[in-house]
Formats: C-alpha cells, sequence, structure tokens
C-alpha cells in the first residue's frame, strides 16, 4: 500500500511542477507601449514610451496569470524632440503639464486584476492603468502570444502583442480636447525572459 | 469597538457631538468654541470617507487656490480693514499654500533638495502675493502690474512648453485689461482693492510656481517676472488717468518682456545660462 502511494505521487510531482506559475520579467529591449491618437481630424498621430519595465506570471494548467507594466512617461517620443527655431519640441509639451507631467507623475503602471485564456494562450486581460495618479480600469485584447525558446540564447520566453482604447480625459489629461482626441489607443509589444 | 465606529447614527451625530463638545471646552478660553461646528464635521468625515481623497495635481490645486484668493479678497474689501501685518500674513499663508501645490514634486526629492525647493517656491508665491496686495490702495499701479503680470507669465509660460498654464496666465492680464478699460471709461481710479491684487497675485504667482515645477521655466525668469509688481511703484505723473495707466503699464510691460526674453531656450543658450 505504502508502495502504491509513493508510486502515485512520484507520477503526480511533475504534474504539480508543470502547473506551478511561472514568473518572467520584461525585456525591456522588445517591450514598448505605443500609442495612436487623432491630431486635428487629419490623421492619427502615433508614439512610444522608451523604458517599460515590469513582470508577467502565466500558469497555463490553472489558466491564470498576471501581469505589471512600470512605463516612465518621461520616455515618450513621438519623433519630434529636436526644437530647431520653435521655442519647445512636440515632446517637451507632451512631457510638460498640459499632457504627461512626467515631472509631478513620472510613472503610468498597469497591474492586471484578471486574465481571459482560450486554451492555453491568454486572450484578454483586464487591469487597472494608473495615470497622472488617476487609477481607472482598462482592459488589453491579447492578438498573439507565443512561448518558445529564444532562438539565440535558449532561454524560455513568451511574448506577444495587445491592445487597449481609453480615454484621456478620464485621468484628467484634457488639454487641446476634441482638437488632439480624447480617444487613445494602445499597443503593447512585450517579450520577456523567464526568472 | 470597530462595529460601533462604523453605525451611521454613531458616525453621523455621536461622534461629531463629542469632538465638537471637546473643542468647545477646550477653546471657549481663546473665544474659538465656534470650532465645535467644524470639528464636529471633520470627526464626521474621518469615520465616513477619511481624509484621504484621490490626488490632485498641482495644476488642480493652482485653480483651485486662484479662484479662493479672489473670494478671500472680496471679504477683505468688505468686512475687514486689513490690518498693517495683513500682507505678510497672506504671503505666508499663499506660500505655505505654494508648498501644498509643489508637494508631488518635492516629495519625490531628497530632503535637503526638497526643503530648498519648497522654500524658494514659497517665497516666490509669497512675495508676489503680499507685494500685488501692497498695491490695493493704487487702481492703476495694481491694474497694470496685474496686466503686465499676467501676459507676462502667459507668454513665458508658453514658450516653457506650459500651453494650459499660458492660456490661464493671459486670462489674468485680459482681466486686468479690462479692469484699466473701465478704469479710463469711467475717468476715475475704481478701487482695485485686495479683490484685484489678491486675485491677480496668488493666482500669477501660483502659476510660475506651476510652470517652473511642471514645464521648463527656468527659476530666474520667474523671479523676473517677480519684479513687476515693483517695477509699477517707479514715479507717474500727478495727473492724467491715461498717462498714468499707459507709463505703469510700460514699466511692469518691460519687466516682464526681460522675464518673457529669459524665457527663451535661444536666449538662454547665447546667455549661456
Amino acid at each position: 500500500m505504502k508502495k502504491c502511494v509513493l508510486a502515485v505521487l512520484a507520477c503526480t510531482l511533475p504534474c504539480v511542477a508543470a502547473a506551478a506559475p511561472e514568473s518572467y520579467t520584461i525585456d525591456p529591449y522588445h517591450t514598448y507601449p505605443y500609442f495612436e491618437v487623432d491630431h486635428l481630424g487629419v490623421s492619427n498621430m502615433r508614439g512610444m514610451f522608451r523604458k517599460t519595465t515590469g513582470k508577467f506570471t502565466i500558469d497555463r494548467a490553472a489558466k491564470t496569470g498576471s501581469v505589471e507594466l512600470v512605463v516612465e512617461t518621461a520616455s515618450i517620443d513621438t519623433g519630434d524632440n529636436e526644437k530647431g527655431n520653435r521655442p519647445r519640441s512636440r515632446d517637451e509639451h507632451l512631457r510638460a503639464a498640459d499632457f504627461f507631467n512626467v515631472a509631478e507623475f513620472p510613472q503610468m503602471t498597469f497591474r492586471s486584476t484578471a486574465v481571459k485564456f482560450s486554451g492555453d494562450n491568454p486572450v484578454e486581460v483586464a487591469g487597472n492603468l494608473t495615470l497622472l495618479g488617476v487609477t481607472r480600469p482598462l482592459t488589453l485584447k491579447v492578438e498573439r502570444w507565443v512561448c518558445k525558446d529564444n532562438p539565440m540564447n535558449k532561454r524560455p520566453m513568451c511574448g506577444g502583442n495587445a491592445s487597449g482604447t481609453l480615454k484621456r480625459s478620464d485621468f484628467g489629461m484634457k488639454y487641446g480636447i476634441p482638437a488632439i482626441g480624447d480617444e487613445v489607443k494602445l499597443y503593447f509589444e512585450i517579450e520577456g525572459y523567464r526568472d | 469597538m470597530e462595529g460601533f465606529l462604523g453605525h451611521p447614527a454613531v458616525q453621523a451625530v455621536l461622534a461629531p457631538f463629542a469632538a465638537g463638545l471637546a473643542v468647545a471646552f477646550a477653546l471657549a478660553a481663546v473665544r474659538l468654541a465656534g470650532l465645535a461646528v467644524a470639528a464636529g464635521l471633520a470627526a464626521a468625515v474621518a469615520l465616513i470617507g477619511g481624509f484621504a481623497f484621490p490626488p490632485v495635481s498641482a495644476q488642480q490645486k493652482v485653480l483651485l487656490l486662484a479662484l479662493a484668493a479672489p473670494a478671500l479678497g472680496v471679504l477683505a474689501d468688505l468686512a475687514f480693514k486689513p490690518a498693517r501685518a495683513a500682507g505678510p500674513v497672506l504671503g505666508a499663508i499663499f506660500g505655505l499654500a505654494a508648498v501644498w501645490v509643489a508637494w508631488n514634486f518635492l516629495r519625490q526629492k531628497e530632503l535637503a533638495m526638497a526643503v530648498a525647493a519648497g522654500a524658494g517656491l514659497a517665497a516666490l508665491a509669497g512675495w508676489t502675493t503680499a507685494a500685488f496686495f501692497a498695491l490695493r490702495g493704487e487702481p492703476v499701479r495694481a491694474g497694470a502690474a496685474a496686466l503686465a503680470f499676467g501676459f507676462g507669465v502667459g507668454a513665458s509660460a508658453l514658450l516653457s512648453a506650459a500651453a494650459s498654464y499660458g492660456q490661464y496666465g493671459m486670462a489674468l492680464g485680459a482681466g486686468a485689461g479690462a479692469f484699466l478699460l473701465a478704469q479710463l471709461a469711467f475717468g476715475r481710479p475704481i478701487a482695485a482693492g485686495a479683490t484685484l491684487t489678491l486675485g491677480a497675485g496668488v493666482a500669477g504667482g501660483l502659476l510660475l510656481v506651476g510652470t517652473v515645477l511642471g514645464a521648463q521655466l527656468p527659476w530666474y525668469a520667474a523671479l523676473a517676472l517677480s519684479l513687476v509688481p515693483l517695477a509699477v511703484r517707479l514715479p507717474l505723473p500727478r495727473a492724467g488717468l491715461w498717462a498714468q495707466t499707459l507709463l505703469a503699464g510700460l514699466y511692469g510691460g518691460i519687466v516682464a518682456a526681460l522675464a518673457c526674453l529669459l524665457s527663451w531656450p535661444g536666449v538662454q543658450e547665447r546667455l549661456g545660462l
């Protein structure tokens, strides 16, 4: 009987281990949030944040996961960093109090509250976005998710793309509405290595 | 105990009454027993929702204070005769208010830096408040100072990448321009009082604080702008309201224009600032 129990335990242990959540640390060189906002009703202006850190966990067996991203808002880049003959560049204006107010609120964070799975992969991440000190719910749709070993360094990694939409006025960023759109589309490119 | 304090009747009546009673007995001797009402309300706030309000940004604080200051000015003009110490006291109060405005910035800095920056910003807002308040009995100088200061703050904020602060500053200048024009239309000085001077001095000073913190206005440009209420004290002709207004506006305008030049990045680079 004792041998039987040990045999069952021996068989179960690998399954338990496989079901444990795996933790990943964001690769800052392959994780960037991008945004898109209407400009004067003429074009969609795009920009990105160059510095993002964070972690995520995934448990494919239990179909649970979590993600926490910290974005340095001063790293905003819309391709207009040189002021030339103008007093200030657009990125300088975006860093000032009218928009991201980076001196007062240097970070934007996203913390998940629930992750939906379809099969083995996450398809939707619900969470809270904190911007300008204001926290509001935000749901990200995961458009692509892959876990595999990096073909170069052979380290296990996961990553993909996700997107969501927010109204910047919900966070108190009201300057320039409606000439500069209220609705902002967010696109995330995320990769992380297993800890 | 938690259940007891969570009872709506305790929160709404019993605890506020106890707090009010304590304050009334404690402060009756110094004629402040009336604070019992505020103590009752404070007790209810503490028990019902707490004092942890959602974060207020520096700009929201500036606007709250900028709108409260003229209301205080109306009270001072219509209900009280300001004492001799009123200017410095108001300066100290709004100087402390500047520290409140800057709090989110200051708490991210090291202590020594935070103390130095907080003191500098408090001095700036305190000075503009007191300097403008001192002009309350001189409507031409007060109006001209508010005009130059408002447009100066507005233009320098725009040059520092803070468009909304810039627009608010210009709005101050536009309001002051309307006051001056009304004065010229009447053909005689009209009362500026604490209503105008607190409105301009506090709002303009705190807009400067906000622009230094939240945008790229250099401290020396803010300092130069704070000299506007001093500049309008230069001699004016004894007669002729138009001449007085134009000359006072010119005094303030020259200082404001110099400050705006200092806010221009190209000038800063040339001067090696």
